[in-house]
């Protein structure tokens, strides 16, 4: 096989360290490589431009007036887009009743409760667990948001001990845990929402910034055709897909800002579980119209929401829904 | 440099200290020696920018505020600057665990270790200097290869967006992505750090 160009192994280098994935191995890596990628794993940490420029006038303004810096930060700190504890991509799963599946998750997972907003009647209108470095989001739903199981992707520390804790509460075996191909520890639970948890350890060293430890996954038909619609909305890279000779999604990850999801193609037993995700993006309006000139249809038209996101809703080709969201402060 | 600033900076820096106590708008050019170092310290122990930015916002916002009472014994301005970025973390840890009180406990072993981190050894120091600088050059590199490298890292883009954004090929943009990166590796290794 011929050998690639730096620029293009230094690229493809990058793209699996923004998400911390493993890269694929070069078959022959320019000698240049490892030196620059040292450079590029610090430049994760680069400062935004913006922010050093809005604190510096944010201080001038300061010294000028002592009163009303309080509010000039806050307005500066709340540009960054994503709630923080939410990672670009968060599965959004809607089961009833929410509260025993939060008890699951903490039970299962070391799932730690966030948020719990109950409704009027009681029941759970939103609620956060964090699992890791990611987080699910829940309800009980209404009856325009029946009860829709997903199917989860947790990279964990130990497969073997995390899957036993499912079982222990309350989840059923999909496929007991065992090494893959692939190089990971694996096994498979649905919990009794019918929920899909697939539980690995990885099989490959990650980068300083570890794994994501959570990702939805979607078993889809034609699973092919999603991935440009959410390069189309969100701006989303496929990062590595495997084919088959048919060209059927065998296994695709897909990036969308600091996160990724993951999809192949439905079959046998394992058939579509139309999602719900929450997707943070730079700019929902822009996002939401790309979204509908990809084909999506609209769930909701983006406006501000009184918890301090601008948010729309949109259904994909496939019965997802996504709901696009940017975040503009907390207060 | 070898975990501290030479005795030339020093000076200098003593006198932009002297001149900020006496005039606060003269803050400005030691946030523009600081800014980056405050930064690398506090992002590579935050959880996530959001929180990286409000921390180094505090610091800055903090240091200004006491600047009055900060004297020149022999502690550097920027040891003084981390030991505040230091205690902002902590600060930070704590505030999060109040806004989460369902949380375990878990999380009391962080706060501890970044009081104790607050000792900080001449390794951790010579790394946020070194990233320090990194970031220094980043705005140094020409046009076109810094909004490459911001888009690219910073607002983690994709190559195929970066290129519509810019009116380029992706091959033009991955182009620029190297030579950016070799240009700063070049300029990080001509001068040891």
């Amino acid at each position: 096989m011929a050998k690639r160009s730096l620029a293009l192994q230094l690229d493809e280098a990058v793209l699996a360290m923004l998400v911390a994935l493993p890269a694929r191995p070069e078959e022959t890596p320019h000698r240049e490589l490892p030196a620059l990628l040292k450079i590029a794993r610090e430049l994760r940490l680069l400062p935004r431009a913006e922010f050093r420029e809005g604190l510096r006038t944010d201080l001038q303004r300061r010294t000028r007036m002592s009163e009303g810096a309080a509010a000039q930060t806050k307005d500066l700190r709340e540009v960054h887009y994503m709630r923080p504890g939410l990672t670009a991509i968060t599965p959004y799963i809607i089961a009833r009743p929410a509260a025993r599946l939060i008890e699951f998750l903490k039970s299962a997972f070391d799932g730690i409760e966030q948020l719990r907003m109950p409704a009027p009647d009681g029941s759970i209108m939103h609620a956060a667990v964090a699992i890791g470095n990611g987080a699910i989001e829940l309800s009980d739903g209404n009856e325009a948001y029946p009860s829709a199981p997903a199917a989860v992707h947790l990279y964990v520390e130990d497969a073997d001990v995390t899957y036993e804790r499912a079982m222990l509460a309350g989840a059923t075996s999909i496929a007991p845990v065992a090494n893959q191909h692939w190089g990971d520890r694996w096994g498979a639970v649905k919990d009794p929402f019918g929920n899909h948890w697939y539980i690995a350890k990885p099989g490959w060293t990650p980068g300083p910034e570890g794994v994501r430890s959570v990702q939805p996954f979607l078993h889809l038909r034609e699973a092919h055709k999603l991935i440009p619609f959410l390069e189309a909305a969100f701006g989303a890279e496929s990062l590595g897909v495997a084919k088959s000779p048919e060209g059927t999604v065998l296994h695709g990850t897909i990036r969308i800002g600091n996160a990724t999801l993951e999809i192949d193609e439905a079959y046998g037993e394992i058939q579509p579980m139309p999602s719900h995700l929450h997707v943070y993006v730079p700019d929902t309006d822009a996002a939401y119209a790309r979204a509908l000139e990809a084909g999506a249809t609209s769930i909701e038209a983006p406006q501000d929401k009184p918890y301090g996101d601008r948010s729309a809703g949109v259904k994909d080709a496939w019965g997802n829904s996504w709901f696009i969201a940017t975040h503009l402060g907390t207060k | 440099m070898r975990g501290g600033t030479p005795e030339g900076e020093d000076r200098t820096e003593q006198a932009l200290v002297a001149a900020a106590q006496n005039d606060p708008a003269k803050f400005d050019a030691l946030y523009e020696l600081h800014f980056e170092r405050v930064y690398a310290f506090v992002a590579s122990r935050a959880r996530d920018r959001a929180t990286a930015e409000d921390v180094t916002s505090a610091v800055f916002h903090k240091a200004l505020e006491h600047l009055p009472k900060y004297e020149w014994r022999g502690v550097p301005f920027a040891a003084w600057l981390l030991r505040i970025a230091a205690n902002a973390i902590v600060d930070q840890a704590k505030r999060e665990r109040r806004e989460s009180p369902l949380e375990d406990d878990s999380r009391e072993g962080d706060a501890n270790g970044i009081l104790h981190g607050s000792q900080m050894r001449g390794e951790e120091l010579r790394a946020i200097e070194h990233r320090a600088r990194l970031f220094r050059l980043v705005g140094e590199l020409p046009e076109p290869q810094k909004q490459v490298i911001f888009e690219r890292f910073v607002e983690q883009r994709s190559i195929a967006e970066i290129a519509g954004r810019l009116g380029k090929t992706a091959g033009a943009i991955k182009q620029l992505q190297l030579r950016a990166v070799q240009r700063l590796r070049t300029q990080m290794e001509g001068r040891h750090g």
